[in-house]
């Protein structure tokens, strides 16, 4: 095991503006914000025992479950507290971006209990010193801003470089675990707080979610993720194989039932969708805000070739060769919207595919042809059928029972597997590197001897592609299409899963449609508020994070200032890599 | 027939000069800022609310019944609300982008307009089904007999075509003639030598989103007391509409916007009447007209600008 210094010299960066009067007493702050967090979580146990004498019988385990049944988060807390307070005080590179995150997540978790007990507990009565639960969130509030404030009064350091290599076995062992932690992560965030909509569930799953992602982002920090990163660069296939083979595994895990497997399956289909509008909108750089009408246009061939009883069209074909004709046909209505692009540029364009998606929800409303079954949409359309087993019954191998939709979910993953390879190859290909040339400067591409009109024609046309691949499987997951599904609001919902993971990235397609369409499963007690917070968030990550969650390295920041930290260190890293190339 | 003709041209202009003022607004931000505003149609939407909650909860039953007075109110009404989320909307939407790449503010504008849509939804009594408005107009129609048919003239729909081209003569005059006008044309030709010509820009923007929005208000107000029914649909469909006669007129052209608004009505209406398809498909002549009109006439009709975005 080698270690290599760090490239960039580790200098803490001077802290400026109001905080700097804090820095010599950023220690101070972040082993106080530590201490406070702490003392949050413990405050119930101190309520309790202060009013009602003893902890009645329930020993150190229960205690972080008791009472409203809240799993967990004083257990977040109480880490999160341990961990600020060691890293202050410990020699370790980049804490105080460490600490930042943890106090960032601190905050969030006591935000939303807090909210959560007051909406449950009954009002802002809930929040008193004797109903300590509130009152303990209340103090960890206090000990997060403290953390955060603490670290950037300290100066935030650049992000660590790990440069360890070892044997190429151990780190294949590496990956293996990574991968299973991820699996077993996806599965309990899946899984926590139940099915939603039942008093505190939303919290759970809520608190959940900010712990898992304030611990990602410390890990994020120590540089820890980028080195993991690295491994599986190094280890290409071998990743993508370990993580195709656990996608296949969740339905083992506790996310394992009928319904989660329905919920995934759903996810997935808006995943490929959005991988598939990824090409349109990431790498070529071409705003679609009718790319939905794509996916319903798959969907409904798949449904008249189904054999479904509302059927205009009376055969009935195997599945395989009706998500290849679903996909050809989405592609060839992908062409002939694509093709004003030949003229029309930016956010003409835009609102030239809007205008192509109305007519076609338009359309499918009034029962165009016979076709769409209008407002009675196409009703009853069978499952998939493979060699005399229904898709949607559950099956037996063995002692192993898998519930219903798990072949389902089977036949989504590798449907994204497929999409993704096919994403995956074009990006990197002449045809990728040309769309990404276009979406920088077209007339540069142009000059640089690209066809630009083809190219383009070509984004819109593999992209429908794809979106009609997963409309063939949508129409028979669901049984029903109707054109209610692919209004408007669909569209601007893919686009911003797009957007939210980050455009022209893989991780951030799949994320970004997980996120949005797993929220609103999850809170359903906000399902009258749900598309009032999605027009909000969409102002708010254009305002504050344009570059998505997982930004693209390669990616010359259309959205982004030139002076992102995230982006600049990206750019650095490809050109290190570029650089290492060469030489 | 050519009672019906003459009918259906009648409802195309009444619908045509709601769509026209509704699209003053779109034309003016996009001259000055270059950005499709896509949250104005709903700017309309809430203007149309505005006045109908004023209506409904502040009016006095008395002043209720007397549309001379309850009209100019509402209108009065309609126009503030309207102002009042436009300027929000910049403030807080718009300008921290102004210099961001293109994508980012047609986003946000996606953005906004959602949020603008379910915040009436869901804060709204009983927004989720369609809410009858007030008819503050002279009620009826006037039948005039052509041929051995009639054509019915509603007199909102009078109303509205008198009010919109008022309206929209009175922009025109403003933005040609006033001192203010003159910045919001030199803004919109280059806004960084506006600001060294003393101009400030910020303000130009903020007063031409107000204007816009007070027109979209109004046209709000006068499209509840036309049909009497308002749903919170009826801004991205309308928006839509009037973006598609901004573009048809050339975009950053007033008189454009209106002559735009005018061929739209008359599209719809007769397209409805005339196309195969019928009624049901008159929303798709639009959009067919709107495409064809971005793929081989990008500058509008009147496009004296040769301001096509790249």
């Amino acid at each position: 095991m080698t270690t290599i210094e760090k490239p960039r010299p580790a200098a803490v960066p001077e802290p400026t503006g109001r905080l700097a009067g804090l820095a010599p007493h950023a220690r101070t702050l972040r082993v106080l914000g530590g201490v406070l967090t702490v003392v949050g979580t413990y405050l119930p146990w101190a309520t309790f025992v202060l009013n009602d004498g003893p902890y009645p019988e329930q020993s150190t385990l229960e205690f972080f479950t008791v009472p409203y049944g809240v799993t967990g988060f004083r257990l977040h807390l109480l880490l999160f507290g341990i961990a600020a307070i060691v890293l202050a005080l410990a020699a370790v590179p980049a804490k105080g971006r460490m600490i930042r995150a943890l106090g960032v997540g601190v905050i969030a978790i006591s935000v939303v209990n807090g909210l959560y007990i007051v909406g449950e507990g009954g009002g802002l009565g809930a929040i008193t010193v004797a109903d300590g639960v509130a009152f303990g969130a209340i103090v960890a509030l206090i000990g997060g801003v403290l953390l955060v404030v603490g670290a950037n009064a300290g100066g935030i350091e650049p992000q660590p470089v790990w440069n360890w290599r070892l044997n190429p076995w151990v780190e294949r062992a590496l990956l293996v675990v990574v991968v299973v932690v991820l699996l077993l992560l996806v599965a309990a965030v899946l899984t926590s707080g139940g099915q939603g909509g039942s008093g505190y569930a939303g919290g759970v799953f809520l608190s959940f979610l900010a712990a898992v992602g304030a611990a990602i982002a410390a890990l994020s920090a120590s540089g820890l993720l980028a080195w993991v990163t690295a491994l599986t660069e190094r280890h290409r296939l071998y990743s993508v194989a370990l993580l195709l083979a656990a996608a296949l595994l969740l339905p083992l895990t506790s996310a394992g039932t009928e319904y989660w497997m329905t919920v995934a399956a759903t996810i997935g289909v808006y995943a490929a969708t959005a991988i598939g509008l990824n090409i349109v909108v990431g790498l070529a750089g071409l705003l679609d805000l009718g790319y939905v009408a794509f996916l319903g246009i798959g969907a409904f061939v798949a449904a008249n070739l189904s054999g479904a009883a509302a059927s205009t069209i009376g055969i009935t074909l195997p599945f395989p060769l009706v998500m290849v004709i679903a996909a050809i046909i989405a592609g060839i209505f992908g062409a002939i919207v694509g093709s004003p692009t030949l003229r029309v540029r930016g956010d003409y364009l835009a609102i030239v595919t809007l205008a192509f998606g109305e007519i076609f929800v338009r359309s499918a409303q009034n029962n165009i042809g016979g076709l769409t079954g209008g407002s009675n949409a196409i009703p009853n359309i069978p499952p998939v059928s493979l060699f005399g087993t229904d898709f949607n019954e559950g099956v037996e191998i063995g002692a192993l029972e898998l519930p219903p939709g798990f072949l389902y979910y089977v036949l989504i993953v590798l449907i994204i597997s497929a999409v993704m390879v096919v994403f995956a190859n074009l990006k990197f290909s002449r045809l990728g590197r040309a769309w990404i040339a276009i979406r920088e400067d077209e007339d540069a591409a142009r000059a640089m001897g690209i066809r630009t009109g083809p190219i383009k024609i070509l984004a819109f046309l593999i992209g429908a592609m794809l979106a009609g691949l997963a409309g063939a499987f949508y129409a028979h997951k669901l049984g029903t299409v109707s054109y209610e599904s692919f209004r408007f609001l669909e569209s601007v919902t893919l686009l911003a899963a797009v957007i939210l993971g980050g455009m022209g990235t893989i991780p951030g397609a799949v994320l970004g449609a997980s996120v949005l369409f797993v929220l609103p499963e999850k809170l359903r007690e906000f399902s009258e508020y749900r598309l009032l917070l999605f027009g909000i968030a969409l102002v708010l990550i254009m305002r504050f994070r344009p570059q998505g969650i997982v930004p693209d390295a390669h990616r010359r920041a259309e959205l982004a200032p030139e002076t992102d930290p995230a982006i600049v260190a990206a750019e650095e890293k490809v050109a290190a890599e570029a650089k290492g190339e060469k030489s | 027939m050519l009672s019906t003709f003459l009918s259906q041209v009648v409802n195309g202009l009444i619908l045509g000069s709601l769509i026209g003022l509704i699209a003053l607004g779109y034309t003016m931000v996009y001259g000055i800022i270059q950005l499709i505003n896509f949250a104005h149609g709903e700017i309309f939407m809430v203007g149309s609310y505005g006045g109908l909650a004023m209506f409904t909860y502040l009016l006095p039953t008395a002043i209720q019944n007397q549309w001379w007075f309850a009209l100019p109110l509402l209108l009065i009404a309609g126009a503030a609300i309207a102002v009042v989320v436009a300027v929000l909307m910049e403030r807080f939407a718009y300008r921290p982008l102004r210099n961001a790449p293109r994508l980012a503010p047609l986003i946000t504008a996606l953005g906004v307009s959602v949020a603008l849509q379910e915040a009436v939804r869901v804060f709204y009594p009983n927004a989720t089904a369609a809410v009858p408005f007030p008819k503050v107009f002279v009620e009826g129609t006037l039948a005039i007999p052509i041929g051995d048919g009639i054509v019915p003239i509603r007199y909102t729909g009078m109303l509205i075509i008198v009010v919109s081209l008022l309206l929209a003569f009175a922009l025109n005059t403003f933005v040609n003639n006033s001192r203010m006008g003159r910045a919001m044309r030199a803004t919109s030709q280059d806004r960084d030598v506006a600001r060294l010509m003393g101009i400030n820009p910020d303000r130009v923007i903020v007063l031409t989103f107000v204007l816009g929005a007070a027109l979209a208000g109004v046209a709000g107000i006068l499209y509840g007391a036309d049909l009497g029914l308002i749903n919170i649909n009826i801004g991205l469909q309308n928006g839509l509409f009037a973006f598609t006669a901004a573009v048809l007129g050339g975009i950053g052209n007033i008189k454009g916007a209106v002559a735009g608004g005018l061929v739209i009505g008359l599209v719809k209406t007769l397209g409805g009447q005339y196309l195969p398809g019928g009624t049901p498909y008159d929303y798709v002549w639009i959009f067919v007209v709107l495409i064809a009109v971005l793929v081989f006439r990008p500058q509008g009709f009147f496009g004296e600008t040769e301001r096509v975005r790249a």
